[in-house]
């Protein structure tokens, strides 16, 4: 026989007001099954929780109806009360007279008839409730972190340091991202591979992490704390084991034209070469592409050609037969960084990103229009240029250049409405470097804003302006084009009103900051949601921002929005401590309410598999004592549904079920009313 | 007729084909017929009378059936869609089947012998049949003949009851299923009807009250019908079942319409194309989901 308990709250006020709390009480208490019912003014509080845990010993209760505010707010206060009583928290199930009844309705007397008849409908709820038992998952205490740059060093190395094992994925050759290609960095003015340098050697040492470069995440499968990974080692035509990084094979290449990515176009590599000095791994990767022994054999011809590489390698390690291999890790949880791109400012657009270039302002046509990441280059002590900052056309040093801040950003038109961010600090930047170096040079900078938001940044903007003498001219430029030895600047200021129209020797363009181009294929692969320009979302904007809707998978660094150096780090620290977190328990626990399939029943039509949106239902054989098959019925893997429902709804048959709102409980619920 | 015997023979003798389902005569009319030997595949008929969607046999719940080994089966358009269906919701796999398609003239309303009531006169569905010639078959026979015409298609009878003003429409649809006797026999010839255990069959909770009073008939007939938006293929078989005369097509046919307008989806005989009952869209057209 069914033993319940009412508690009815008045919230103060919240439900005391408009519904008369000792009323329900009283109605219940003639209700079947219940033998108890009182109310109380806050049954939150400690006092309440007291009632309720003596009443539940004193009266031997088989079940808790709370009358008080939703479920969302105090289910799990008061089922930790009933658990500490000794009842199955799942035998206790609030009656939401606040949200629903007490704050939606004025008249006292119709409010409190149906707070009365909410709270008999819970109490037959919890009569067809069965006791459910708390979930427990093992958790694979290994992370897997996608993007080498400094976010997802930050969070490998704080990770690692906190006693997790690490896999760390990096597409191109070497870990650093965009911050190995960077001069100095705002607001400090600290050289940026001095700082980077380290951190990235700590990775290659460190005993607990497992860098795979070059490399990609192939597939995905699985749940929080127990993720399974596909990871794909593209194939560098060097073997790992035997190369020392002597770089004998990059000296003897005779294919020395190559444009050099890390360069941005402009320096030159050879066929098979290190991005950087200081990569890590410190490996060659040969470019299959520009290289003339797969030259040739894309042209037929069937004599190995050239070899050179091969022949200066004294540790024969040059493969040229290698192939992508594939290896699979077990991890629980995941850490995208896959940081960002710069905006293409050219007129060509990748297809289906609804962006329009900016074709007048002659990128890529105009060699002494460049973006910031090439004047990162230029001005870097290891780039191209020996950290002179000198033209791209004809090496002459720039006696006045010309920044252009918000390309692409804030431009809706053009496809992207919002603020890059970093621009307007690594402008500010760009003109100190530039006004170090060329004592004599002018700097001019034309922008909408300046947005220097942070500890130290403003001070450092005003410091580009006041003491460095930048000219700040606040407005749009409309074209730059070619006049012979110069660039002419056609623009207008917003302030003074006048249109302008400047030469100038050098021209850099802020181009927006967006997500890497694959991003939305990794996001798919890993079940997470991007917003419509591509950056990977977070589960809540103020409360959850390393967190995405997936259990088990966060976000770090410029993939999830433009972020600067320090922020990308914060972030990749702040993941790192919420994986550590999910790793601290030695179980997971997750709430029993997950889907259950009957499969006596079930017919095996997997219209569950087909429309579950969390991928949680799988499909199991059923034999019989000899081992016949007799069908195959669906099954749902409770570590990763999510209790949503969709199968429940969807089954013509009601097979499947989820526990704690199976069909029986709802009917005798909606039968109450 | 030569054609489709042959063929029945051949496959019987020749390939892993234990049972041929087909048609054959009988006193009232054609009936279904399980060949199993090449003397039994010589009794196989096609034609007009040939009612029966026999797609209905291939179910798992049909266990007799499937014990009699691998089959091959005669589908006019509308059993290729049943059989699509079958196979769409993994109650059958492509390969575990030998399609005979057959290229409908379109049936009469009841597979009478010549001369008996009933015969001569189209079946409302074939008049707007989507399609007679199959295309999910392993063979196909028979020749091409002119589109039934003649006498209110299905599509006519929908039109005319959504046309009512809403009282009247209710009062219509009130007194249907007023007559229903909850025999099942709609449920029980239902090609899609493959659930191991129906809705209408369970007590805890029982959602279907099953005495047949208006308030039990309205919900199985509301169940029935939802359950078979976006998998019905129209083949008229549960109304031509029903002892009550309950027009049961207008009322899956205006269904199906319903899915083709929010869904943009035909029932068709493309076994991959997945019904919109059994998808989980994030841009689902419906703003409740939302
Ligand atoms: C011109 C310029 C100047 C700047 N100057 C400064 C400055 O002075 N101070 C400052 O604080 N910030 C500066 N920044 C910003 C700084 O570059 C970023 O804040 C920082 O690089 C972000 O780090 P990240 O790790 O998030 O991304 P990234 O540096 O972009 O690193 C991402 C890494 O992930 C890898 N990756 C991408 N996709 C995949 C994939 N699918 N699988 C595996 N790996 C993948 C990439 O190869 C890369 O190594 C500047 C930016 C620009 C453009
Ligand atoms: S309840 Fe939701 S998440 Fe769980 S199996 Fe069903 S559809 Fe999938
Ligand atoms: S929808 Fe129902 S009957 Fe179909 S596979 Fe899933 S549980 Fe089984
Ligand atoms: S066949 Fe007719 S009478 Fe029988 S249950 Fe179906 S609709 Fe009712
Ligand atoms: S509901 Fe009727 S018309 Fe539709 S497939 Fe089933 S038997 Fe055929």
């Amino acid at each position: 026989m069914a033993r319940i308990g009412v508690f009815v709250c008045h919230c103060g006020e919240n439900i005391g007001r408009t519904v008369d709390a000792s009323s329900v009480a009283e109605a219940l208490r003639s209700h079947p099954g219940v033998v108890h019912a009182e109310d109380y003014r806050y049954m939150c509080s400690d006092p309440g929780q007291t009632l309720v845990r003596e009443a539940i010993a004193a009266n031997r209760l088989t079940g808790v109806v709370v009358a008080a505010c939703s479920p969302h707010m105090h289910e799990r206060t008061f089922r930790k009360v009933v658990a500490a009583a000794g009842l199955n928290p799942f035998l206790c199930e609030m009656a939401n007279i606040r949200e629903q009844c007490s704050w939606i309705h004025e008249d006292r007397e119709q409010a409190t008839g149906k707070a009365i008849a909410i709270t008999r409908a819970l109490v037959e709820k919890v009569k067809a409730n069965t006791p459910l038992e708390t979930i427990r998952i093992p958790i694979e205490r290994r992370a897997l972190v996608i993007g080498g740059g400094i976010a997802g060093i930050q969070a490998a190395l704080d990770l690692a340091d906190g006693g997790a094992e690490v896999v760390l994925v990096e597409k191109e050759s070497s870990i650093g991202g965009h911050m190995s290609q960077l001069s100095e960095t705002f607001p400090t003015l600290d050289c940026s591979q001095c700082i980077l340098t380290p951190r990235m050697v700590e990775v290659a040492q460190h005993p607990r992490i497992r860098l795979y470069a070059y490399s990609e995440v192939e597939e995905v499968s699985g749940y929080i704390g127990n993720f399974e990974v596909k990871v794909r080692r593209k194939a560098r035509s060097v073997n790992e084991t035997l190369c020392n990084g002597c770089g004998a094979c990059t000296q003897a290449c005779p294919n020395r034209k190559v444009p050099n990515e890390f360069e941005c176009g402009l320096g030159k590599r050879p066929a098979i070469s290190v991005p950087f000095p200081q990569a890590v791994p410190n490996m060659p990767v040969l470019d299959r592409e520009r290289c003339a022994r797969f030259m040739a054999i894309r042209k037929g011809i069937t004599k190995a050609v050239c070899g050179k590489c091969a022949e200066a390698c004294t540790r024969g390690a040059i493969d040229f037969a290698q192939e992508d291999r594939f290896v699979t890790e077990k991890v629980g949880a995941i850490i995208i960084a896959t940081g960002y791109q710069l905006y293409s400012i050219g007129k060509e657009q990748p297809e289906g990103e609804g962006l329009s270039g900016y074709g007048e302002y002659g990128y890529g046509q105009v060699p002494d229009v460049i973006d910031g990441l090439q004047f990162e280059r230029l001005a870097s002590a290891s780039g191209p240029t020996g950290g002179r900052i000198v033209r791209p056309s004809d090496g002459r040093v720039p006696k006045r250049v010309v920044f252009l801040q918000c390309v692409g950003s804030r431009d809706p038109s053009r496809g992207i409405p919002y603020c890059s961010k970093i621009c307007c600090m690594y402008v500010a930047k760009h003109v100190m470097l530039y006004r170090h170096k060329v004592h004599d040079g002018e700097a001019v900078v034309f922008y909408m804003d300046v947005r220097a938001a942070g500890k130290g940044y403003d001070e450092f903007t005003r410091r580009a302006i006041e003491e460095e003498g930048a000219i700040y001219r606040r407005g749009r430029v409309a074209r730059l084009w070619r006049d012979g030895d110069v660039v002419k600047v056609q623009g207008f200021d917003t302030l003074s009103g006048e249109p302008l129209l400047l030469d100038a020797d050098l021209v850099v363009l802020a181009t927006a900051v967006r997500p890497q181009p694959g991003i939305r294929a990794l996001a798919q692969k890993l079940s997470v949601s991007c917003d419509q320009h591509g950056f990977i979302n977070e589960a809540h904007p103020k409360l959850r921002p390393v967190e995405t809707n997936t259990a088990g998978i966060f976000v770090a660094g410029a993939c999830q929005a433009p972020r600067d150096i320090p922020e990308s780090v914060a972030m990749g620290s702040a993941a790192a401590a919420k994986v550590l977190g999910l790793f601290s328990k030695a179980e997971l626990e997750r709430e029993p309410t997950v889907a259950r399939v009957d499969a006596a029943h079930c017919a095996g039509c997997f219209l569950c598999e087909r429309v579950c949106p969390y991928g949680a239902v799988g499909r199991r054989e059923v034999r019989d004592r000899a081992g016949r098959l007799v069908k195959v019925v669906a099954e749902v893997n409770p570590g990763v549904c999510q209790g949503c429902g969709t199968c429940q709804a969807t089954c013509p048959g009601k097979h499947v079920e989820v526990q704690g709102f199976t069909d029986q409980q709802i009917y005798a619920e909606i039968a109450a009313l | 007729m030569r054609e489709l015997r042959e063929l029945a023979v051949r496959l019987l003798e020749t390939s892993d084909v234990q049972v041929v389902i087909g048609w054959e005569e009988s006193r009232r009319g054609v009936r279904p017929a399980f060949a199993q030997t090449p003397a039994e595949a010589e009794r196989l008929v096609f034609d007009q009378r040939c009612v029966h969607n026999l797609a209905a046999y291939l179910h798992p719940r049909r266990k007799h059936i499937r014990g009699l080994g691998r089959p091959a089966v005669v589908v006019k358009g509308c059993d290729a869609r049943a059989v699509a269906g079958l196979i769409r919701d993994n109650q059958l796999r492509r390969e575990d089947v030998v399609l005979i398609g057959v290229r409908c003239p379109g049936v009469w309303a009841e597979n009478k012998a010549e001369g008996q009531p009933g015969n001569r006169r189209w079946a409302e569905r074939c008049v707007s049949c989507p399609q007679r010639t199959p295309t999910l078959c392993d063979y196909l026979i028979g020749e091409d003949s002119p589109e039934p015409s003649g006498g209110p298609g299905l599509e006519a009878q929908v039109e005319r009851i959504q046309a009512l003003p809403m009282a009247e429409r209710w009062a219509f649809w009130s007194s249907a299923f007023e007559r229903c006797v909850r025999c099942y026999a709609c449920r029980e010839i239902c090609p899609l009807c493959f659930c191991e255990r129906c809705l209408a069959d369970k007590s805890m909770p029982q959602w279907i009250e099953s005495s047949p009073h208006r308030r039990g008939n309205l919900a199985w007939h509301l169940a029935r019908a939802l359950h078979l938006a976006g998998r019905c293929v129209g083949c008229g078989e549960c109304e031509r079942a029903c002892p009550a005369g309950i027009p049961l097509s207008i009322l899956n046919a205006r269904l199906q319409q319903s899915v083709r307008e929010r869904f943009e989806f035909v029932v068709s005989d493309d076994p991959v194309a997945p019904s919109p009952i059994g998808e989980f869209r994030v841009d689902d057209g419906q703003e409740f989901i939302r």
